[in-house]
């Protein structure tokens, strides 16, 4: 094949010096692929933030008052801010696990995993028992509709992160990932601290405001 | 920064994955970009000839005031039926799907889009949502018109739950071909492809994808509280319960308005290829033309409340929406204007597409200035819910995107196919579709302007206002039988074409993109060697602006190579 030389101008840019070019294209692209999937699901939560504020604004009071006339009770604070506390700790201890990870210490980086995993089951365990608790209903006011929606759409994306770490620890015990390509180990991070700062959002429009 | 082409091809050409074996691997659940697009364009024209058959129906009842075939329970769900199936199951998923999924990946030099794997399951998707939004005929179809608006569509019939599983699905197909048309955008370019260079139905696809990823989901979760309202008694929309009905027209609207742009921005990408290749000259603006789709995209998501200048809204809130509607007017003018300064003084060849681009010319910029007129807060009190809207929106959906997607077609088909079209049954088809389309739609104007509200059965107290309105009523029934037609002859024209079209070769028009150098139909993997780009593809007066071609092609293609081919073709 003869070598036909391109003086190409400014936009020509390669990497074929990289032996793990595919492996980099294939990394970039599900990254950009995670970032606009968690854009979208922001869109998703935003929507339904919309549709409680909308409610919240349209009635006089809040809690709003039952056709029967008693207001409704406010959520219990206290226990939110415990249980939030458990679940930004598992944002911090995901941190330290990717760190571990990054420096090649596997044992920290699995212990460092595992208490994510119970921090994340635990706030799970404390929502159930907050819904067990909490005397509001689902479809018995906007406040609860909007209440249960929200934080069951947040409890299930942390459910679904459990089983996402879970699975990642199982991946990485098994050898999938290296010291270098571990981006099933980033997608897992983003999505936690996203799970994360998901609830920054709910437990001021819940309980503070 | 000097490269030769040997260490291009170096990791590059091993990257090929092996062809697909069997039929099901090959045709039915197939990974590669073109056969799901291919499967998208089937569906689609399969759910459009439902869609539109109803759409007959519509007209058929409408011939005499008092309702000449159907009782208005029935009308009521044909017409939501109508308006559902050709938003969701017709022209998003033709214009994305179909459109999106052949030619964006070709243009940009990719061998796939970026997740052929989320491809093949958004795609397998649409079928199941369709026939779950069909098969609410069989329990009691929705009656609410497309907009579903609470508290009626609370207390609509059972397939109503159905038309809302429906969308949600089609809703999650449409997310994931969204992000996976941004990703293979952003990340999969070729080699010297810059923003600034990619072709301009690529830009398209990409200001598509970018809402498709962004409002879509807006609607899911709309869709979502009314599926719970519905079958849990969550209180969202209900207003006996706490709940605002209006809450569901801005949720709905958040997605519905840039949905519009969903559906018309692939169109304007058509149009601006079509025109250069058969004007035989560069693209007039081309970065004014990028932006302002990316403009529209953008600014489309400020608008949404003018659909809702009814609903109760404060004054002061309208005026910002209608102040950003028309502002939308600005770079939709500066894409109209570049295109006809594309025409002047180019060398015209009216092939079968760039009848139709010229077409939409006209349609298109008639449904945009009567949408500029209905964004005034003062003329939308007076047309909202009249025939006047339904002129409005069918100028922009059929006279705009169905326009922008037949230039599409016999645009793209010699490339898909490897044969040509017949051109003169294309022509035939141009005229019948054009007429059809003005007879059809334009006499609605002055009906909604004199009153006739839409969505109703019957008119026989608006034809005692206004006694003509039987007259116009059949008028446009009997135009709309010329735009069945046109379709039927398509189909026609396309099988007879697959029979015994005559082969098409690599680039019939002597067209400049990148899916122009590669044989037609295209082998599994596109390109074998990944092309570098040096250019813009619309100078065509110049070298093509290609390096690493499969063909070698650098020659300049020949000004009179698309009248030649026309001329050949309807000889």
């Amino acid at each position: 094949m003869a070598t036909t030389i391109i003086s190409s101008p400014d936009a020509v840019r390669f990497r074929y010096d990289d032996v793990d070019h595919a492996y980099h294209e294939q990394r970039e692209n599900r990254l950009t692929g995670i970032v606009l999937f968690l854009v979208s699901d922001v869109v998703l939560f935003s929507m339904f933030i919309f549709a409680y504020c909308y409610l919240r604004s349209s009635v006089p009071n809040w809690p709003p008052i039952t056709q029967g006339g008693h207001q409704l009770p406010r959520f219990d604070t206290a226990f939110a801010e415990f249980n939030s506390i458990v679940l930004f700790g598992s944002g911090a201890t995901m941190h330290f696990a990717m760190e571990s990870w990054k420096h090649t210490n596997r044992p920290a980086f699995f212990r460092w995993l595992i208490a994510t995993i119970i921090l994340g089951a635990g706030f799970l365990g404390g929502q159930a028992y907050e819904y067990s608790t909490v005397s509001i209903t689902w479809a018995g006011s906007t406040m609860g509709a909007a209440f249960f929606t929200l934080t069951g759409m947040h409890g299930f994306h942390v459910l679904v992160g459990v089983i996402f770490l879970c699975i990642l620890g199982l991946q990485a015990q098994a050898g999938v990932y290296t010291g270098s390509k571990y981006f099933g180990l980033t997608a897992g991070t983003l999505y936690w601290h996203f799970v994360d700062v998901i609830w920054v959002a709910l437990f001021f429009l819940f309980y503070l405001w | 920064m000097t490269v030769s082409s040997d260490a291009l091809q170096h990791g590059v050409e091993d990257h090929i994955h092996p062809a697909p074996e069997g039929f099901i691997r090959k045709y039915v659940f197939s990974i590669d970009h073109k056969v799901i697009g291919f499967q998208y364009f089937i569906t689609g024209m399969l759910f459009f000839a439902i869609a539109g058959s109803l759409a007959e129906l519509i007209r058929l009842q409408l011939l005499k005031p008092e309702g000449a075939i159907m009782s208005n329970q029935a009308y009521n769900g044909v017409y939501t039926m109508h308006g559902t199936a050709m938003v969701w199951m017709v022209i998003i998923p033709l214009v994305t799907g179909a459109l999106g999924n052949f030619i964006m990946p070709l243009q940009i030099g990719a061998r796939d889009v970026a997740f052929p794997w989320l491809n093949m399951l958004s795609f397998w998707i649409f079928p199941v949502a369709g026939a779950i939004l069909f098969a609410s005929f069989l329990v009691g179809a929705p009656n609410a018109g497309w907009t579903e608006y609470a508290p009626i569509s609370l207390q609509g019939p059972p397939g109503t739950t159905l038309w809302c599983v429906a969308i949600f699905l089609i809703g999650i197909s449409s997310t994931l071909t969204g992000l996976n048309f941004m990703v293979t955008v952003i990340k999969m370019r070729c080699p010297g492809m810059t923003w600034t260079r990619m072709p301009l139905f690529t830009w398209a696809t990409f200001a598509t994808a970018l809402i498709n990823m962004v409002a879509t989901v807006a609607l899911s979760g709309a869709l979502a509280a009314l599926f719970m309202e519905r079958v849990f008694g969550v209180p969202f929309y209900d207003p006996a319960r706490g709940g605002s009905p209006v809450l569901w027209q801005h949720m709905f609207w958040f997605y519905s308005h840039p949905a519009v742009y969903i559906m018309i921005i692939p169109a304007f990408g058509v149009i601006s290829e079509v025109l250069p290749v058969f004007a035989r000259k560069p693209i007039f603006g081309y970065k004014m033309i990028a932006f302002s789709s990316m403009a529209i995209a953008i600014l489309g998501f400020a608008v949404w409340a003018h659909h809702m200048f009814t609903s109760g809204m404060a004054p002061w809130l309208q005026l910002p929406f209608m102040i950003v509607t028309m502002l939308i007017g600005i770079p939709t003018g500066i894409k109209i204007f570049s295109w006809v300064a594309t025409l002047w003084g180019g060398r015209l060849h009216f092939s079968t597409a760039m009848l139709f681009a010229m077409g939409f010319l006209i349609t298109f910029t008639f449904g945009g200035i009567t949408g500029v007129y209905l964004a005034a807060v003062p003329a939308d009190l007076h047309e909202h819910g009249t025939y006047f809207v339904v002129g409005h929106f069918h100028y922009v959906v059929a006279g705009g995107s169905v326009m922008g997607l037949l230039a599409a077609i016999f645009f793209w088909f010699p490339k898909a196919a490897g044969r040509m079209l017949d051109e003169r049954m294309g022509h035939w088809t141009f005229w019948l579709f054009f007429f059809g389309l003005n007879g059809t739609f334009f006499p609605m104007h002055w009906l909604g302007l004199f009153g006739m509200p839409r969505r109703y059965a019957t008119y026989v107290e608006f034809a005692k206002i206004y006694p003509p309105a039987q007259l116009w009523n059949i008028v446009a029934s009997a135009s709309s039988l010329l735009m069945a037609a046109a379709m039927l002859l398509l189909f026609i024209n396309i099988l007879r074409s697959l029979v015994r079209g005559r082969p098409s070769g690599i680039n019939p028009w002597g067209a400049r993109t990148l899916e122009w150098t590669i044989s037609s139909p295209p082998p599994y993997y596109n390109f074998k060697r990944i092309p570098i780009v040096l250019g813009l593809p619309y100078c065509f007066d110049e070298p093509l602006p290609y390096r690493n071609l499969d063909n070698e092609q650098d020659e300049i293609p020949k000004p009179h190579s698309a009248s030649q081919a026309w001329m050949e073709a309807t000889a």
